[in-house]
C-alpha cells in the first residue's frame, strides 16, 4: 500500500519528467511546456502537502476539502480547452489568409513569367516546377 | 528561381493583368467621384467555383459578353478540372490549394482585386443561376443609389422555409434586406477593402456575417431585383439538408447575438432599389 502522498509525488514527478523529455525531443513547444510544468508542480505540491488542500478548503468555504483538487483540475482543463479553441480559431484565420495569398502570388508569378496558363491545375502537376 | 523561369517555354502573353505598384493601386476612383460612371470597365468579376466544370465556361463567357470586364475564377480546390475550363474560357484563375468554401474563395478574389487596383468587384455563382443579362442592372442600381454594395435579389426563388428564415434573420440582425445569401453582388472599392481584411476571414458564408461587417463599417447596402434561373446543376451549399440548415441557423444566431450592436446601429442605411 502506497501512501497517498507518495502516489501524488510520483505522479507529479513523472509528469514533470515527461514534459522535460518531450521538450528535449522537440515534441513540445516552449509556452505549452511551461503550462504543463506548472500543472506538474501543482500536482506535486497538493499531493505532498495535503494540509494545503485543507487550508484552501477553509479559505474558499468548501466544507468537503478533498473535492477541491478535482474542482480546481476541472476548471483548469476547461480553461485550457477554451484557450485551445481560441488558438485554433486564430490559426484557422491564418491558414485561410495564407491559402488565399498563396493562390494570388502563384497567379502573379505565372503572369510575371509571361505564362498565361499555369502548370498546376486541380492537382495534376506534370512539370515539376513546384517540386523544387 | 531564375534558372527555372528561363527554362520554361516561352508562351504568348494572353492578357496583361500586370502586377501594379502600390502607387498605381490608388486609381482615380473614389466613392462619389465622377469617374464612378465607368465602374463596369474597371470592375473584376469574381466567380468562386468548386467542381462546376459543366457550367463555369458558360458563366465566364456570359459575363465577358455582358459586362466586358476582367473575369477571375477562384477555383476552390476543385477536382474536376474547373480551373482549366475557366482558363480556356478566357478567365484568370486563382487556384486555392485548400478548399475554403464559397466565402473564402470570394475573399481571395476580393483580395486579388484590391492588390491589382480594381475599382469594383462583381461576384456571382459559377453554377449559372445568375443571368449575365441581369448584371448591368447592378451597375445601374449602384449608380442610382451611390451605395457601397448592391445585392442582386431574386424573390421568386425563395421557398417558404427560406422566407421564415429570412424574417428571423432580419429581426435578429436589424438589416432590412430581403435576401441574405444571394451570391450576386457588386462591391465598390471601399467595401472591397473592408472585406479584404482579416476580420472577414473567419466567416464561413458570405451572408449575415459579411453583411453585418459591412454595415458596422458604415457601408450602404441596397438590393435590386434580378431574374434568376433555377440552378442547372448542383444545389445550394447552405440549404442542402435540414441538419445543415439547423447548424447554419444556430451558428448565425450566435454570430448575430455576439454582434447585435453592429446591425442595429446602421439598420436605417439599408434600403431597396426597385429596378
Amino acid at each position: 500500500m502506497l501512501n497517498a502522498q507518495i502516489t501524488a509525488a510520483i505522479l507529479g514527478i513523472a509528469l514533470g519528467g515527461a514534459i522535460l523529455y518531450l521538450v528535449r525531443r522537440d515534441h513540445l513547444h516552449g509556452p505549452f511546456a511551461a503550462w504543463w510544468l506548472v500543472v506538474a508542480v501543482a500536482t506535486l505540491a497538493l499531493g505532498v502537502f495535503p494540509a494545503l488542500v485543507i487550508w484552501l478548503g477553509d479559505l474558499t468555504g468548501i466544507r468537503y476539502a478533498p473535492v477541491l483538487p478535482i474542482i480546481i483540475a476541472l476548471s483548469f482543463i476547461l480553461l485550457r480547452l477554451l484557450k485551445l479553441d481560441i488558438d485554433r480559431s486564430r490559426q484557422e484565420r491564418q491558414v485561410r489568409r495564407l491559402t488565399q495569398k498563396l493562390a494570388i502570388l502563384e497567379r502573379e508569378l505565372d503572369t510575371l513569367r509571361g505564362n498565361g496558363t499555369p502548370q498546376g491545375s486541380s492537382g495534376t502537376r506534370t512539370d515539376g516546377v513546384d517540386a523544387d | 528561381m531564375g534558372v527555372v523561369a528561363a527554362a520554361m517555354p516561352v508562351r504568348p502573353r494572353r492578357r496583361l493583368t500586370g502586377i501594379q505598384s502600390p502607387a498605381e493601386n490608388r486609381g482615380p476612383f473614389r466613392p462619389g467621384h465622377p469617374l464612378e460612371t465607368n465602374l463596369s470597365a474597371r470592375c473584376l468579376a469574381v466567380i468562386p467555383a468548386r467542381d462546376e466544370v459543366l457550367t463555369v465556361a458558360g458563366v465566364v463567357a456570359g459575363v465577358r459578353a455582358a459586362v466586358g470586364c476582367d473575369v477571375l475564377v477562384v477555383d476552390d480546390a476543385s477536382t474536376d478540372g474547373t480551373g482549366r475550363a475557366a482558363r480556356q474560357a478566357g478567365a484568370t484563375v486563382l487556384q486555392l490549394p485548400i478548399g475554403l468554401g464559397a466565402w473564402g474563395a470570394s475573399q481571395a478574389g476580393i483580395r486579388y482585386a484590391v492588390r491589382h487596383g480594381y475599382a469594383a468587384v462583381l461576384t456571382l455563382d459559377a453554377d449559372g443561376q445568375h443571368l449575365p443579362e441581369s448584371l448591368p442592372s447592378l451597375f445601374a442600381a449602384q449608380q442610382r443609389s451611390g451605395a457601397n454594395v448592391v445585392i442582386g435579389t431574386c424573390l421568386e426563388r425563395l421557398s417558404t422555409a427560406k422566407r421564415i428564415a429570412w424574417r428571423y434573420l432580419r429581426a435578429l440582425t436589424g438589416l432590412r434586406l430581403r435576401d441574405f445569401t444571394s451570391g450576386l453582388r457588386l462591391y465598390d472599392e471601399e467595401s472591397m477593402r473592408t472585406l479584404a481584411g482579416p476580420e472577414a476571414s473567419l466567416l464561413d458564408y458570405q451572408d449575415v456575417g459579411v453583411l453585418m461587417l459591412l454595415a458596422s463599417q458604415g457601408m450602404r447596402i441596397v438590393e435590386t431585383e434580378t431574374p434568376m434561373k433555377p440552378r442547372e446543376i448542383g444545389h445550394s451549399r447552405v440549404f442542402a439538408s435540414w441538419a445543415v440548415v439547423a447548424r447554419y441557423m444556430f451558428n448565425t444566431t450566435v454570430l448575430c447575438i455576439s454582434r447585435l450592436d453592429r446591425g442595429h446601429r446602421v439598420a436605417t442605411l439599408a434600403a431597396t432599389v426597385k429596378s
